[in-house]
């Protein structure tokens, strides 16, 4: 099988023999296979690149990047303001749970595109003829939503923090409300991650995944804020200081920044005590709940 | 070398069994698996991969057992499930590299052998295009690709002519043909239609109802017999009568003789025949019986 497929003469001259294709054959391939590790780092890699829309079509790189614009803005006008007023704008501990919104949105429209192709397009299957595992490839699904989510909140606390730092403000930098505010962009990334991505997994089809994840974000809040304003109004603060705990973006709130770190409330207040330790379990229990919700939607999609 | 070897192996699942006591074994080369559908097939494949779990007996792939090892199996294994599995929005070769990626290769090597393996099941330019446009014959060549992109010793196909037009299914079989032959990688390949494998396959199993109705060479069950069909344009009656007094013996099928070959000279006296009549000779075919027949027969023939 040695055929040999001639350039076009205007490329080489006959005499040129480097101007010739030729067909070696079969080569095989004797160099390294790495871990199952390294697969799924690739996974991971993968699908960031994908939440972010890099090498996809233009259009689905419009989402994430104008929603990470948005998420810059407050970042910006604060910097502006500490340059000409010389006067802080919004606190970094707050800075999620006020553009809570903007996560929420991110995390609807891209979370479903990380599970829902490989479920529709049944790609699956390739996955689980290689080394790695449901195990792997749900934990690649993850991280790679996490890290978007937490490039999408501390980016904007970094810029926000160097900026404070150039700016040169009076009195100490805050470094310490930066380091708790990345402490609680992390908490908020696994949280919404796991939630996010368990939440699409159910479903093939995009629409319905953005749709799922959109509605339990808006019922989550509502109930929350709700229940708040009831208890407030007939002045049960204490019963309002655990309605706030509802919503996902308030639990981490309560359990990171305040319980963790004894920051000030983005909301009006939280139960104290006994109530730090609930919000923590909380957070905790509905990763697990993602988590494990995952693994058995995934078992059962391999078995078929 | 025996590729895969099962032992009594059985899967049921709540309703139905789908591999029933299913002993095989299989060498290097092509092997077709041929039976209807539902016969078993695609669990068979499923369960060499390590993914499901047999019901009882065992299997080996390549000397590994898929019950206790079937991550390694995994490794040196390439598999092209009968289902679309492509991403519309991915190129072939961004899926390509990807699929070698999750083998374990290199981001180099990826690439290098993602490009190689594209070009020898025949996708050029095409392949930078998204797979969302692909023609059936291009999807079928890309799923091939990503099977074989990480150069496994053995690949499991799973019906890959599947929705082919004729000229596709040809060129597909040659392919796998070449994978045998050429590549070195052994070949599992499953079809309900025995024909195609006959052109392709050193080695067929059959089964049916998950249970083994034959395993044997292809050359047994394609052996000459000893026939030879000639079809002439006019003057069938005058040939025969003069194959007849050379001694041969004939029988008239329709349109065309079935001449009994007794040695290569009947080969002279047909050719010295049909020269000295003038006959516009339009066939001339040896006999050979299809696997279809061999199957209709019992199958301790």
């Amino acid at each position: 099988m040695s055929e040999s497929l001639p350039a076009p003469p205007s490329s080489a001259p006959a005499s040129a023999p480097a101007g010739v294709i030729h067909d070696i054959g079969y080569r095989h391939y004797d160099g390294p296979r790495l871990s199952r590790g390294h697969a799924t780092l690739a996974l991971t890699v993968h699908s960031l690149r994908g939440v972010f829309g890099l090498g996809r079509t233009v259009r689905a790189k419009i989402i994430p990047f104008a929603l990470f614009g948005i998420m810059m803005l407050p970042a910006v006008v604060s910097i502006a303001m500490m340059a000409m007023l010389k006067e802080r704008g919004m606190a970094y501990s707050q800075y999620t749970v006020i553009m809570q919104a903007i996560p929420a949105i991110f995390l609807a429209s891209q979370s479903p595109y990380t599970v829902a192709p490989d479920l529709r397009f049944r790609v699956l299957p390739l996955y689980l003829s290689r080394p790695v595992t449901i195990r792997d490839y749900v934990s690649a699904k993850l991280a790679a939503m996490t890290a978007a989510l937490f490039l999408l909140l501390a980016v904007p606390l970094t810029v926000l923090f160097v900026g404070e730092l150039v700016v040169d403000m009076p009195g100490p930098a805050q470094t310490s409300e930066y380091l708790a505010s990345l402490a609680g962009a992390a908490g908020h990334a696994v949280l919404l991650a796991a939630l996010g991505v368990a939440i699409a997994s159910f479903t093939p089809r995009r629409g319905l995944g953005v749709a799922a994840v959109i509605a339990f974000y808006l019922l989550s809040s509502g109930v929350s804020g709700a229940l708040v304003g009831m208890m407030e109004s007939v002045g049960d603060d204490a019963a309002a200081a655990w309605a706030w705990l509802i919503s996902p973006f308030f639990v981490v709130d309560a359990a990171i920044h305040v319980g963790v770190f004894g920051l000030d409330p983005a909301a009006d207040s939280y139960p104290g005590g006994f109530g730090v330790a609930a919000a923590i379990l909380i957070m905790l229990g509905l990763i697990a709940l993602s988590v494990t919700a995952l693994i058995l939607r995934y078992r059962k999609a391999a078995s078929r | 070398m025996t590729i895969l070897a099962t032992d009594e192996l059985s899967r049921s699942f709540p309703r139905v069994t789908a591999l029933d006591r299913l002993t095989i074994s299989v060498g290097p080369g092509v092997t077709g698996l041929v039976g209807a559908n539902g016969a078993g097939k695609s669990t068979l494949i499923k369960i060499l991969l390590g993914l499901l779990e047999p019901s009882g007996g065992n299997a080996q792939v390549l000397g590994m057992d898929v019950r206790t090892r079937g991550a390694e199996i995994r490794r040196v294994v390439g598999y092209m499930p009968e289902h679309d599995c492509l991403p519309p929005d991915l190129s072939a070769t961004e899926f390509t590299v990807h699929m070698a990626r999750m083998s374990g290769l290199p981001r180099t090597a990826a690439r290098e052998r993602a490009a190689d393996v594209l070009r020898h099941v025949g996708l050029y330019e095409e392949r930078y295009r998204v797979m969302g446009g692909y023609s059936t014959g291009m999807k079928q060549r890309v799923k091939l690709a990503q099977a074989l992109v990480h150069d496994p010793q053995a690949v499991f196909l799973d019906e890959p002519t599947n929705g082919l037009d004729p000229q596709g299914r040809d060129e597909m079989l040659a392919l796998i043909r070449r994978i045998g032959a050429e590549f070195g990688i052994s070949v599992l390949v499953t079809s309900h239609l025995l024909g195609e494998l006959e052109r392709i396959c050193d080695h067929v199993v059959v089964i049916d109802g998950g249970r083994l109705l034959r395993s044997s060479a292809i050359a047994e069950f394609t052996q000459a017999t000893e026939t030879v069909t000639v079809e002439v344009e006019e003057g069938q009656e005058a040939l025969a009568s003069r194959l007849a007094e050379r001694g041969e013996s004939v029988t008239a099928d329709g349109r065309t003789l079935l001449v009994r070959v007794r040695a290569p000279e009947t080969y002279d006296a047909l050719r010295d025949a049909v020269a000295d009549l003038d006959l516009c000779l339009i066939r001339l075919e040896q006999g050979r019986r299809r696997i279809e027949d061999v199957f209709k027969e019992p199958a301790d023939v």
